[in-house]
């Protein structure tokens, strides 16, 4: 439908835009490279967008954490507050604090938007880890571990443990009394590594505590080491990601070798653009309407005064968590001692971490099965797997739940000492029972429902009013039974008024895939929507 | 919107003419889904069965429907109007105060109208959906390949394996010569010593409070507890092991244990307020209890008995410091702590 | 919290009614009288009118004596002497509603006030009243005064009336406060299941009684070692802490990383996985 004149400016655009790539050809040979990145296919289902709404966080980061870095005074050294103009803190005037801590009060209270900037990088860095590790268990329940992605396996985890340092690090340079007491509870953790502990924590923090300069270190850490090591392995991770091509959950048409999903150009871009877009909305939302770390009320860090309630950020709560609830034992003997926070602070995170990083071998040997996989497990496929997922994630729950013990007794209305015993058997318990009802739940999901690659065990059949029959269990071809995700079947084919993953609104189901509809052949006559027979690859 | 099949010279999908180079000088455009570039295939190679052929790009949701695609052309220009009108808000709120929530507000609705714009532009009037490809041989090269790199790594490791002694020799070299780089790092800092022994109280030092002054016993009531640190050139001390708290138990049954006597003031103690799990102030004192509460991790210390644990995960008392009074009448440390203060280490014999 | 029937059947047995009250109360009156009202660190808050002094004790025959004593003198139950702990104390307890208590067992915490204002002045008259009536003649703290804040920032030098600032009651407050009550008065948890309360309820003479009175678990912060000023700086800071500079938005409870977290991640990245699946398709 379009006039002569249309097809005349797409004419010379299309000339414009040949001459430019030309251009750009004569000079880098790129043409090859460029359609493969322009061309390149990224499968659209939702669980896949998590990661990039980490790497979104990441980039809110860092734009508000230059600004910052511009008002933020990296020094130790005593000063008064007792600002001359400007708004002033009244409950801190003629205190004594860090240049560190008055930055921030300065940044805060004085300058424009400073503490929305402020708040902004505070709350991306708690979405951001949410992502990751919601991303990081999206990787893991769905295989995408496996060969040969073991490598991209452990880069992100080294990524997760950078990352959740680099928050510590930085919620650290404020030198306030919140901040500062996990600053103290990390040097006891240092100094009680056995042979070597005190010699790392007088090196590391250049003497005994607090040090003369530890907040001049943090600030090179947090704003030049963990942000390399992060740029670089991020850069490492995406682009073994590229090369690899992202894996896909089966369906029909979907096999080892082929890849379906949006194209980067425009559609991806697009999508992944506005993605940015909303994890700033929502990050810079939570900045001005919800208040974060308001370090004016804790006061400037000294190593005799302590608030009640001290715990990390949320990420960082396991650690504390498990502090809380490992049992008072020390090792004591030939003039040595192993420290007690060695252990829960160290030892077992170090254990526990190693056997995360060993997964994809573990999870070889599990399954007998070295091969290459580019497609996904759905979660039901590998019960054991699953299993352990589930008891790794509630043993976390339970140790990061152990954070708060203080605030949940005095809210919950028991004794400290009885929630932290509730908790130390829970975190035992917790696990066990997580593992059997999922690895139960999958077994049962798998013999009832239609496996996804295999043919049915048997299915119900149905005919609709157009004479058209269908499987329950292969609507949308893809492998899903509509109605076991919930989905009514209110049209013949069991496309939805809603279907997955698009608004409501009528919106038709683009995105699912022509071969569901190819299995109907006959149904599409009598089916809703003339639009039908548009759909991809069918003819014109 | 236009489509490619406005472009010129484009065989029709379903055409199994591909040309290559034709005798005209140019090579003839290829049909889109026929392509193999567009679609991960090597020029070379067969047409993989798993990619369908002629899939149709260029197809987008509202492409028979131009009151639609007007629709949603209209609800993206109402989105990034939002964007536009929250922007010109937000230079406003920067020059009226700069209030957080305000400004909050209008950035959140700026980037929430340009992201659900692009969003549904991408959703609504773009192609490119559902599009299958193949995955290509490119994760794994042909053996040819690996044998090819195989012969071109033995090219020099074949010399060396030829010199063991000198193979051997660089391992050596390469493990101390990397350790000697790291002997910078230990400038960072002091070795310890004997260092995490010492506080800054010993036999006869003053105590003071927060403010620098003195004290007296009696300046502690029943039920009390103070802060108190050892004066150093007349300034309480600012050594983070050295804060002590003053407890005064009036006449609960406190024990002495027999190594200790002397060490109290009638029923006022002194012990290391540093928590000796990790450090961190053991403040919270419950008098009807007669306990320390570590706020850190709930340690629990029973300060009638020697400050013992008595729940959490501290396995050590807190150190007592002995006190008494001087010549005025002011509380002094008759000696230093008789232990480490604080979180153990491997050398805490 | 109904009249404990067996005190009243306990003076029934003890003095044989009203008429032996009143001429106890005349007695009491009579001593105060001679004494010229109580001198010992008397304050204008508490009254020393024997009228109220007598209408304290029948208060305290009829709601108090069953735990506390028939003079205050303590009881079998683990109800302290009352003989000795002041004015600052009663004030304490009964305008926090901590007294009465429902069960001598449990933890005495903030409550509706049992007491009109007028009864409380009362009880308390006759509670400082209590060691001359009783003899023991030790007391303890009356109700405290508070000194002004400070108009300025900083404290004027001089400083004529002994204003303090926030600032210092900051200080004092996150050395002697925060470990238990939290740096924003939020509260907390002791050790035995003892409660730390909120202090987003207590005005500024209850903050400034409990420093001087420590009402168990709490300790106790005298003029020796808590000066006038510093106990008057926290408890001013106290009263701010009930609304809060709050410059970043909602302060979600004050309690700091725990909630941020929840929100965090509830709603922060709840928002954005529920966006990715509209971005998304299930298939």
């Amino acid at each position: 439908m379009s006039t002569t004149r249309e097809r005349a400016a797409a004419q010379k655009r299309y000339s414009t835009q040949k001459s430019v790539m030309d251009t750009v050809d004569e000079r880098f040979g790129s043409s090859r490279f460029l359609t493969s990145v322009l061309d390149k296919i990224f499968p659209d289902h939702w669980s896949f967008m998590i990661g990039e709404v980490a790497m979104d966080s990441l980039i809110v980061l860092i734009v508000t954490g230059v600004y910052l870095t511009f008002f933020y005074v990296p020094s130790s050294t005593d000063v008064v507050y007792a600002p001359t103009s400007g708004h002033v803190y009244a409950p801190l005037v003629g205190q004594h604090m860090s240049e560190a801590y008055m930055s921030v009060i300065n940044l805060s209270f004085n300058v424009r938007f400073g503490l929305i900037m402020r708040q902004a990088h505070h709350w991306a860095a708690l979405i951001f880890l949410a992502a990751v590790m919601f991303h990081m268990c999206r990787i893991f329940f769905s295989g995408a571990f496996r060969k040969p992605r073991e490598v991209n396996w452990i880069i992100g985890l080294t990524l997760w443990m950078v990352v959740m340092l680099e928050g510590f690090t930085g919620y650290s340079l404020p030198d306030d009394l919140l901040s500062g007491t996990g600053i103290r509870v990390i040097y006891s953790i240092v100094q009680s590594i056995p042979l070597i502990g005190s010699w790392l924590a007088y090196d590391v923090w250049g003497g005994r505590f607090p040090g003369p300069s530890f907040i001049a270190r943090l600030f090179i850490i947090h704003e030049f080491v963990f942000p390399l090591l992060i740029i670089g392995l991020l850069t490492a991770h995406l682009m073994i990601l590229w090369h690899q091509k992202h894996t896909d959950f089966p369906g029909p048409g979907k096999t080892e070798t082929n890849i379906r999903g949006s194209r980067i150009w425009p559609q991806y871009a697009l999508k992944a653009g506005g993605l940015m877009m909303l994890v700033s909305g929502v990050t810079f939302l939570l900045a001005g309407l919800i208040q974060i770390n308001p370090v004016w009320l804790y006061g400037p860090y000294n190593p005799y005064t302590v608030s009640a309630g001290a715990q990390p950020d949320w990420y960082l709560g396991f650690l504390d968590g498990s502090v809380r609830l490992w049992p008072h034992w020390e090792f004591r003997s030939f003039g040595h001692e192993i420290a007690n926070p060695f252990f829960p602070g160290l030892l077992i995170p170090g254990l526990i971490f190693t056997i995360m990083y060993a997964w994809p071998w573990i999870d070889k040997k599990v399954y007998n099965d070295y091969g290459p996989h580019n497609l996904l497990d759905r979660p039901r496929d590998k019960p054991f797997r699953t299993g352990i997922g589930v008891a790794y994630i509630i043993f976390f729950i339970v140790e990061t739940l152990a954070c708060a013990t203080d605030l949940l007794a005095n809210n919950l209305h028991i004794a400290f000492e009885r929630l932290i015993e509730i908790l130390q058997y829970g975190a035992f318990i917790g696990p066990l029972v997580g593992f059997t009802i999922a690895f139960k739940a999958c077994q049962a999901l798998q013999r009832t429902d239609a496996h996804p690659i295999q043919k049915p065990l048997g299915g119900v059949i149905i005919r609709t009013a157009d004479g058209a029959y269908h499987t329950l269990g292969d609507h949308h071809g893809n492998g899903h039974d509509s109605h076991t995700n919930g989905h009514t079947a209110d049209s013949p084919d069991g496309h939805d008024a809603e279907p997955d993953g698009h608004e409501a609104g009528g919106a038709e189901p683009e995105g699912h895939e022509a071969a569901g509809a190819e299995t109907e052949g006959a149904a599409e006559a009598g089916s809703a929507g003339a639009d039908r027979a548009t759909r991809l690859g069918r003819g014109r | 919107m236009t489509t490619t099949d406005d472009l010129p010279a484009v065989p029709e999908a379903g055409d199994e003419t591909v040309a290559h180079g034709a005798a005209s000088g140019q090579p003839e455009r290829v049909a889109f889904g026929r392509n193999p570039r567009h679609f991960g295939i090597d020029p070379g190679e067969p047409w993989p069965d798993d990619v369908p052929k002629d899939q149709d790009d260029t197809h987008w949701r509202f492409e028979n429907d131009p009151a639609g695609a007007r629709r949603a052309e209209l609800k993206i220009a109402f989105c990034w109007t939002l964007t536009v009108l929250a922007s010109i808000a937000l230079a406003i709120v920067y020059i009226d105060g700069a209030n957080t929530q305000a400004a909050g507000i209008c950035w959140g609705i700026a980037f929430l109208g340009l992201g659900i714009g692009m969003l549904m532009w991408a959703r609504d009037l773009l192609p490119g959906h559902e599009v299958t490809a193949s995955r290509g041989h490119h994760d794994v090269c042909a053996e040819v390949d690996r044998i090819a790199v195989a012969e071109s790594l033995s090219r020099g490791t074949e010399p060396m394996a030829r010199r063991p002694f000198l193979f051997k020799m660089m391992g050596a070299v390469g493990g101390i010569f990397g350790l000697a780089t790291i002997f910078p790092l230990a400038s960072l800092g002091p070795r310890p010593h004997t260092d995490l022994y010492k506080t800054d109280w010993t036999g006869g030092v003053r105590a003071l409070n927060e403010d620098g002054n003195p004290i007296r016993p009696g300046d502690i009531p029943v039920n009390g507890i103070l802060t108190v640190f050892p004066e150093v050139d007349g300034q309480p001390s600012t050594d983070a092991l050295s804060p002590t708290l003053l407890i005064n138990v009036g006449d609960a049954p406190f024990k002495i244990p027999p190594s200790r006597t002397g060490w109290n003031i009638g029923g006022l103690v002194a012990f290391s307020k540093i928590c000796t799990h990790a450090g961190c102030p053991a403040s919270l004192y419950n008098v009807q209890t007669h306990q320390l509460i570590c706020p850190c991790h709930q340690s629990t210390f029973d300060v009638l008995d020697d400050c013992n644990p008595v729940f959490g995960p501290a396995s050590r008392s807190l150190p007592q410091l002995p006190i008494g009074t001087d010549a005025e009448g002011y509380v002094i440390a008759t000696e230093g702590y008789q232990e480490a203060v604080g979180p153990g280490f491997w050398n805490r014999g | 919290m109904t009249v404990d029937v067996t005190s009243v059947r306990r003076s029934h047995r003890l003095l044989a009614g009203p008429l032996a009250l009143i001429a106890l109360a005349l007695v009491a009156g009579s001593v105060l009288f001679a004494t010229g009202g109580v001198a010992h660190g008397q304050s204008d808050l508490v009254s020393t009118n024997p009228a109220d002094i007598t209408a304290g004790e029948l208060l305290f025959q009829a709601h108090c004596q069953s735990c506390h004593g028939y003079e205050g003198e303590g009881g079998q139950t683990s109800a302290p002497a009352l003989t000795d702990v002041g004015a600052a104390a009663a004030d304490f307890y009964l305008s926090t509603g901590r007294m009465p208590l429902n069960n001598p067992g449990n933890e005495a915490l903030r409550h509706h006030p049992y007491f009109n204002t007028v009864e409380i002045r009362q009880l308390v008259a006759y509670v400082n009243a209590l060691p001359e009536i009783t003899g023991t003649n030790v007391y303890g703290p009356t109700i405290p005064t508070v000194a002004p804040l400070c108009t300025t920032d900083t404290p004027p030098n001089p400083n004529p009336t002994g204003c303090v600032t926030l600032s210092e009651g900051q200080r004092a407050y996150s050395l002697n406060c925060a470990q238990c009550h939290q740096a924003a008065g939020s509260g907390g948890m002791l050790s035995k299941g003892n409660v730390v309360p909120t202090l987003h309820n207590a005005n500024i003479t209850q903050v400034a009684e409990a420093m001087r009175v420590g009402p168990k678990p709490m300790p106790v912060f005298s003029p020796s070692d808590m000066s006038y000023q510093q106990m008057s700086a926290i408890a001013h800071y106290v009263q701010y802490l009930h609304r809060p500079a709050n410059p970043g938005g909602l302060p979600i409870s004050h309690f700091g990383p725990v909630s941020e977290g929840f929100i965090g991640v509830i709603l922060g990245f709840g928002v954005l996985w529920f966006a990715t699946r509209m971005i998304g398709n299930r298939g």
